[in-house]
């Protein structure tokens, strides 16, 4: 039984913190968020063996510094830490860019039989349109493909504010905490991204 | 922000959904695994440590809210290094003096043995020692 507090106001004050997160919720979390985050992390690095580094590295330090967090906190926590370990990759890979062209440049092998993964062949079970007609399948998997291409050129501040605010569903002042910027910046940053988007849909042929 | 720019966004936030249920199996395999590696770090660091080399990848990682500072701010970290450097100024000492010993020795033998010294800087007899020991 949880120790009741004498003083009234140390009463009302612990009414009003929120409770912390359950391993139970943060395991639905994660389990929510993490092919969201490896599709944020693919776009911004351009690679699916970094993406896959990249939101491990964030899963872990969300559960290891943060877990004892309210649960309504843990995505724009997760959010602000997953961007942060992006850019940390991008500039661990600067310092790493002189030294692996002249490696690469040596050790030029097969290195594509190496790292063929039959896993990589299947698809998930949650593919769910199975039944749908091929030919319509095939234009989504096409429209799918050339919008994910698109979010990949848009510069990383836009790609960041939008994928934030419309597919993580955060508001104004969540994107703007988690990205460390202005409202306004948001906002700005969202309407190019959408206007960027759209021109390069159009100029591919594509109609939403 | 217009209507029409949140139905689009919207739209394309559809699609990516898609592409996100559709991931390869290899990689929505690898995401279950780091969910399950961060779920055993739950809770109190202390209660779960962490290998001691991904503890350092992860901390190293550092731009994030708490940051790599801790880590070079920990006085293990320190205390290993100290031990580190002098364990190695122990070594280096302890190989001169050995050196210092061999030399010694060495030359006891020659000073002490029957053979003049000059001896030793005679070529003939070096070839003689060669000789003998080819035999």
């Amino acid at each position: 039984m949880p120790p009741v507090p004498r003083d009234p106001e140390a009463a009302q004050f612990s009414r009003r913190i929120p409770p912390l997160a359950t391993f139970k919720e943060i395991s639905a979390f994660l389990a929510d968020v993490e092919r969201r985050a490896f599709k944020q992390a693919t776009f911004a690095l351009r690679d699916d063996h970094s993406a896959l580094d990249v939101v491990q590295d964030a899963m872990l330090k969300l559960t290891e510094k943060y877990s004892d967090k309210p649960a309504g906190e843990l995505p724009l926590i997760f959010q602000r830490i997953l961007q942060n370990t992006i850019h940390d990759h991008f500039r661990r890979q600067k310092v790493r860019t002189t030294w692996t062209t002249v490696l690469s440049a040596l050790g030029r092998g097969d290195e594509k039989d190496d790292e063929f993964d039959p896993l990589e062949t299947l698809r998930a079970k949650s593919d769910s349109n199975a039944n749908a007609d091929p030919a319509e399948q095939l234009e989504q998997a096409q429209i799918m493909r050339t919008i994910e291409q698109a979010l990949s050129r848009l510069p990383a501040r836009q790609r960041e504010a939008f994928l934030l605010r419309y597919w993580e569903e955060f508001d104004v002042a969540e994107t703007a905490a988690a990205m460390g910027c202005s409202e306004g910046s948001v906002k700005t940053h969202c309407s190019r991204a959408v206007h960027a988007l759209a021109g390069i849909l159009t100029a591919k042929g594509v109609k939403l | 922000m217009t209507n029409s720019d949140e139905d689009f966004a919207k739209k394309i936030t559809t699609y990516l959904d898609q592409g996100a249920a559709g991931l390869k199996a290899g990689t929505a395999f690898r995401l279950q695994r780091a969910r399950e590696a961060a779920l055993a770090r739950v809770g109190d660091p202390k209660r779960v440590p962490a290998p001691g080399l991904a503890r350092s990848y992860a901390l190293a990682g550092s731009g994030t809210v708490g940051g790599g500072g801790r880590f070079w701010a920990s006085g293990k970290l320190w205390l290993g290094i100290v031990l580190i450097v002098i364990a190695s100024l122990a070594y280096q000492q302890w190989q001169a003096w050995q050196q210092q010993l061999d030399i010694v020795e060495t030359d006891a033998a020659i000073l002490s043995s029957d053979l003049p010294i000059d001896a030793y800087l005679d070529r003939g007899f070096q070839a003689w020692l060669k000789h003998v020991g080819d035999d």
